[in-house]
């Protein structure tokens, strides 16, 4: 298969119909398509998808949006607007037009996903065209939908074809695509053959032929029921297996967050310490101010009060302690303790009356007194609250800090942890050694089967011999045994090149891995496809090989070998000669189109990936942005493009966000801003 | 026969389809591209049901 052009009618941001040729030659394999983040890269890749199957990717989103928007807001209400994508291509020896189209009324503001019609019409040797009546079959019999992923792919999910689980699709797929697929139905398919020939040996081929014919039909129900019971208990192999993988892979993980989990509990019982610390400080600290705090504010009281009385004792205003009693005593006596006699009205009478009335203040003053005295107590007390206070601070302060530095540290430690799916180990290690005790017992009995198999398919081969040498006089049972003897024949002959075939194809498949991985990549690390098509890197480590955890990158790499290495292959056999017989010389060619055709990958893996795809690849779609097409990539596959494109996007921001690109020495629109409307072109440039 | 079972169980590593092909003679030559190209051809159709068109094959090569 190899496109010779696209074209889009209203198909999402592509208003109006837009056209790109694709036809290339097998010296400039390569079209080169540049477009800005949401020009539309994607929506050109999907717009293959969608007319060969009807389908876009998952990323995509709105997928009822078919109709470019503007098209749609400006069709009057009633009024249908026209959606389609025609691919025109060529496949062993024919061309095709493939049209995908619908015609999508408006009923409301909404789109509806469209019901679209798919077309297909072959060019005949006289230059007629001819509708293909299932158009979709053939498609999918030109290319099968689960074998398009490896040729119409986004660059930065491809790494998916190499994640662990994804080998068994994998494998699925590449059987079609490496013709092991016809062989296995056709091994399902001829016994049911050989039992429609043989039910006329058991009715004519007389009483010997029709008791061995029996025995056989018997014998290979046995090997049916056989084979299936053995097909059920290999796919549960396949699960326990995968199940017992993904335990493993949890205990790792678990083994290695383990020292995180154990850090991130210390730190836990030591961050709630801090915290009460913290409280327990801030706690003293409430309970120093509602208790003694007052003593903050007695300074300038104390002084001045201790300053009032100071001046009152120098005034002699205070006096000293003078008791009441004893003055009353003085004047009931009428004499005076220095003998002068106190008459009432008298100067010195008046003189100790004056006494009197000041020992009134006797209780005043002796708290005048006290208070006195505690003043000097205040003081220190206050320094004391001001040291306790500011013990109390440094405090809180330290469990503070202590507090912030252990939540940083938790909230790194929870960081690594999120993405460890951890439950308990010992539930882990019982389930891992259960699916161990199970996984035994579903090969035990695959061994059993095996060989119940094997005697069953010995018992037929005698069977067979003994049928062919049993007397058979009636010629419809004599013709009846020649054919099945010919379908045997070629059954076995097809089980032989089963095997031979599975084992070519994926030797040759990991051994071509292994040459493109190699140009590619600048470790030493090397990709082995085991016999279950499971992908993994090997490094050599002073004589040992240890796999190597893949990155996304590495990853991306992988797969692009992958697909460059099947892409080659599917060629390569189809040139031999098989068992089908001589096919077209195009046979076993499917073009490669890539959305954001590098991934993550760094610039040198750019430039190694874009050389070995444009040698792999017969026909070679690329869909990139400046930033990843030009320099490199652009420099490796200029001498291979046939043809160049930009998907020019026009948005009605005002902003100033025009862009040019400079290709092949001239300058063209990359974005255009203050457009009319939001949408996208293709521009042709080469 | 004997020779054929043999092959295919024990030294299938060692020989090719071409070996296979060789071994067998011209009217399971044939039958055997038919059969690969009416397989081939329905590839696409899960569910066919070949026996017919299968057994139409055989009795065209052995009449």
């Amino acid at each position: 298969m190899r496109i010779n052009s696209i074209a889009l009618t209203n198909f999402r941001q592509f208003s109006g119909t837009q056209m790109f040729e694709l036809r290339s030659s097998s010296l400039k394999p390569v079209s080169l398509i540049f477009g800005a983040n949401g020009a539309g890269k994607t929506t050109l890749l999907n717009a293959f998808t969608w007319a060969l199957y009807g389908t876009m990717s998952d990323d995509v989103e709105e997928q009822h949006r078919m109709v470019t928007d503007i098209v749609w807001r400006t069709l009057p209400m009633g009024r249908a607007a026209e959606l389609a994508v025609e691919v025109r291509f060529d496949h062993e020896g024919h061309d095709y037009r493939l049209r995908r189209s619908a015609e999508v009324r408006k009923q409301s503001d909404e789109q509806q996903k469209p019901s679209a019609e798919v077309q297909l019409w072959q060019t005949m040797a006289d230059g007629s065209s001819e509708a293909v009546g299932a158009p979709q079959e053939r498609i999918h019999s030109i290319l099968p939908r689960g074998v398009s992923r490896f040729f119409f792919f986004n660059g930065e999910r491809i790494e998916k074809l190499v994640q662990k689980g994804a080998y068994a699709e994998v494998q699925q797929d590449i059987r079609m695509l490496l013709d092991l697929e016809q062989v296995e139905r056709a091994l399902e398919h001829l016994p049911k053959v050989d039992r429609r020939l043989t039910a006329d040996i058991k009715k004519h081929g007389g009483e010997r032929a029709s008791e061995i014919q029996t025995a056989i039909d018997d014998q290979r129900d046995r090997e049916t029921s056989t084979r299936d019971e053995l097909k059920v208990f290999e796919g549960d192999l396949a699960t326990l297996t995968e199940e017992r993988e993904s335990v493993t892979d949890l205990l790792r993980q678990h083994a290695g967050a383990a020292p995180i989990q154990k850090e991130r509990e210390r730190v836990e019982k030591e961050l709630a310490d801090a915290r009460a610390q913290e409280r327990t400080a801030r706690g003293e600290r409430a309970s120093l101010v509602a208790t003694r705090g007052f003593l903050a504010f007695t300074d300038e009281l104390a002084a001045h009060t201790a300053e009032k009385a100071a001046v009152l004792y120098q005034k002699g205003a205070l006096p000293a302690p003078l008791k009441r009693e004893f003055v009353d005593q003085l004047l009931e006596n009428g004499r005076c303790i220095c003998g002068t006699m106190l008459v009432p009205g008298t100067p010195p009478w008046h003189q100790v009356t004056d006494w009197r009335q000041r020992s009134v203040l006797q209780m005043v003053e002796t708290v005048w007194q006290q208070l006195s005295g505690q003043i000097t107590q205040l003081s220190s007390a206050r320094q004391e609250l001001h040291a306790s206070l500011q013990a109390a601070v440094k405090r809180i302060t330290t469990e503070r800090e202590r507090v912030t530095r252990l939540e940083e540290i938790m909230s790194e430690l929870d960081g690594q942890l999120k993405d460890s799916r951890l439950e308990d180990v010992q539930q882990l290690e019982s389930k891992r050694r259960d699916l161990g005790v199970r996984i035994g017992a579903k090969l035990g009995r695959i061994g059993v089967l095996r060989n119940a198999l094997e005697h069953a398919q010995r018992e037929i081969e005698q069977k067979n011999a003994e049928r062919s040498k049993a007397e058979v006089t009636d010629e419809l049972a004599a013709k009846a045994r020649a054919r099945s003897d010919l379908v045997q024949s070629v059954r076995r002959a097809l089980e032989e090149i089963l095997a031979i075939r599975k084992e070519d194809m994926r030797s040759r498949l990991d051994a071509k891995l292994k040459n493109v991985f190699a140009k590619i990549t600048i470790k030493r690390y090397v990709p082995r496809l085991s016999p279950e098509f499971e992908l993994a890197l090997y490094q050599d480590v002073n004589g040992v090989e240890l796999a190597v955890p893949k990155s996304t990158g590495e990853n991306q790499i992988l797969s692009l070998s992958f697909v460059a290495a099947v892409s080659e292959l599917a060629r390569e056999i189809r040139a031999e000669r098989r068992a089908e017989g001589e096919l077209p010389g195009d046979a076993g060619t499917y073009p490669i189109v890539m959305d954001a055709a590098f991934g993550s990958l760094d610039q040198n893996y750019q430039r190694e990936v874009s050389h070995a795809l444009a040698q792999m690849a017969p026909q070679l779609v690329v869909l990139v942005s400046k930033s990843q097409g030009l320099g490199h990539v652009v420099g490796e596959l200029t001498p291979y493009v046939s043809h160049l494109g930009v998907i020019v996007t026009h948005t009605t921001s005002t902003a100033d966000a025009s862009e040019d690109i400079e290709l092949d020495g001239a300058t063209y629109p990359y974005i255009r801003s203050s457009a009319e409307t939001d949408h996208a072109e293709l521009k042709v440039i080469k | 026969m004997d020779r054929q079972d043999e092959g295919a169980r024990m030294t299938t590593a060692r020989r090719t389809e071409r070996d296979v092909l060789q071994e067998l003679t011209a009217e399971e030559q044939q039958l055997l591209k038919r059969v690969l190209e009416i397989e081939r051809a329905k590839l696409h159709v899960k569910a066919a049901d070949l026996t017919d068109e299968l057994l139409s094959s055989v009795k065209a090569i052995l009449p």
